[in-house]
């Protein structure tokens, strides 16, 4: 599943996860977008979380995915990864957090933030492309 | 075609390239030798506009002077490389990449058409079915990066009077070696010019008749 949100204000969301994976973009031009996911998956559940955000401008986004898994849920396998691009004057506070009780859970995570790397911009450069940030932009809402 | 004079390259306080010349006609193939280290990349960057190289000397290409001509505006002229490692680029979806190609070289055709043409490509090319839906060579074998590179290359053959081959054959099956010895043909028919670096033996005796060493520069 995959939504992608446009300039939103704020997304307050409580998931209980019955698919594979999960893909949440947002792309943020302007204001500030406070989004706050919530993880509450049944035992045995098996499921990815992607979330992808771009901010230009002065944007601001804020963003926390929380998995919490109490005592008497077990078996889940999940894997939430987080990727921001802060371009301009933009500013991205995003961050996974586990709470979990159960010892018999694999919970993977990952949170990377930057723009692109100097050889990234050099190799697009190499295929005459500079306008980066659309480049970004574009690929997240049509992929 | 490409009249490189005098060109030394220095990239941070170390000197890598030292008085080059090299004066390629069109339809002709350069073969670029040397062990490890001699510079042979650093050329093709040096030719390609790399930011972090400090160029002097003179470029040449089709006649206009382009050593201080920014990499996109060199790309966008004509010069077209094969890296030797291209990276994978995180967020960017591989045909995203393709339409803005399409737009900043110019090349005409609706989005649909472009689908359809990469589609062939990556498929004559022998890289997976969906390769146009995933993020740029994220996951992707050196072999599958190198046939990506040389899809663009055949995207962009129309256009391209410079191709510079650093290496094309690292990471491929021998079969795909018939796929850069016909491209740089197709480059020369079309009287574009070809610089190219290999550890390819067969591909070395092929292009052996114009060589430049570059052991001692």
């Amino acid at each position: 599943m995959r939504k992608v949100y446009l300039d939103a204000e704020s997304l307050d969301l409580m998931l209980v996860p019955t698919q594979l994976e999960y893909e949440y973009v947002f792309i943020q031009t302007e204001g500030k977008c406070k989004v706050d996911i919530k993880l509450k998956p049944f035992s045995d559940s098996k499921f990815k979380i992607k979330i992808y955000i771009y901010a230009e401008g002065t944007s601001e986004v804020d963003c926390v995915c929380t998995l919490d898994i109490p005592k008497d849920v077990s078996g889940v396998e999940t894997d939430i990864q987080i990727r921001s691009w802060p371009f301009d004057k933009s500013k991205i506070k995003a961050r996974p957090e586990m709470f979990i009780k159960n010892s018999n859970v694999i919970a993977n995570h990952g949170n990377a933030l930057g723009t692109l790397k100097p050889e990234d911009e050099y190799y697009l450069a190499s295929r005459g492309i500079t306008d980066y940030k659309e480049l970004v932009k574009q690929s997240l809402l049509n992929a | 075609m490409l009249k490189i004079t005098n060109l030394s390259a220095t990239i941070g306080d170390k000197q890598i390239l030292d008085n080059i010349n090299i004066n390629l006609p069109a339809g002709e193939c350069l073969l670029v030798t040397g062990q490890n280290g001699s510079g042979k990349s650093t050329l093709l960057h040096t030719i390609m506009g790399r930011q972090d190289i400090i160029a002097t000397g003179s470029i040449e290409s089709c006649g206009q002077e382009i050593i201080d001509v920014p990499c996109h505006e060199r790309s966008r002229a004509g010069v077209f490389m094969v890296h030797q490692s291209p990276p994978a680029i995180d967020g960017i979806n591989t045909m995203t990449l393709f339409k803005e190609i399409q737009k900043v070289q110019n090349i005409a055709g609706t989005t649909g058409e472009l689908i359809k043409t990469t589609k062939a490509l990556f498929n004559w090319i022998g890289l997976p079915e969906g390769w146009e839906k995933r993020q740029f060579n994220n996951g992707a074998s050196g072999g599958e990066r190198k046939k990506n590179e040389l899809t663009q290359a055949v995207y962009l053959k129309n256009k391209t009077q410079v191709l510079l081959l650093d290496e094309p054959d690292s990471g491929l099956e021998q079969s795909s070696r018939q796929k850069i010895i016909d491209l740089i043909q197709e480059t020369k028919n079309r009287n574009g010019c070809v610089l190219l670096v290999t550890h390819d033996k067969e591909l070395q005796e092929l292009y052996s008749a114009n060589q430049l060493d570059l052991s001692n520069a």
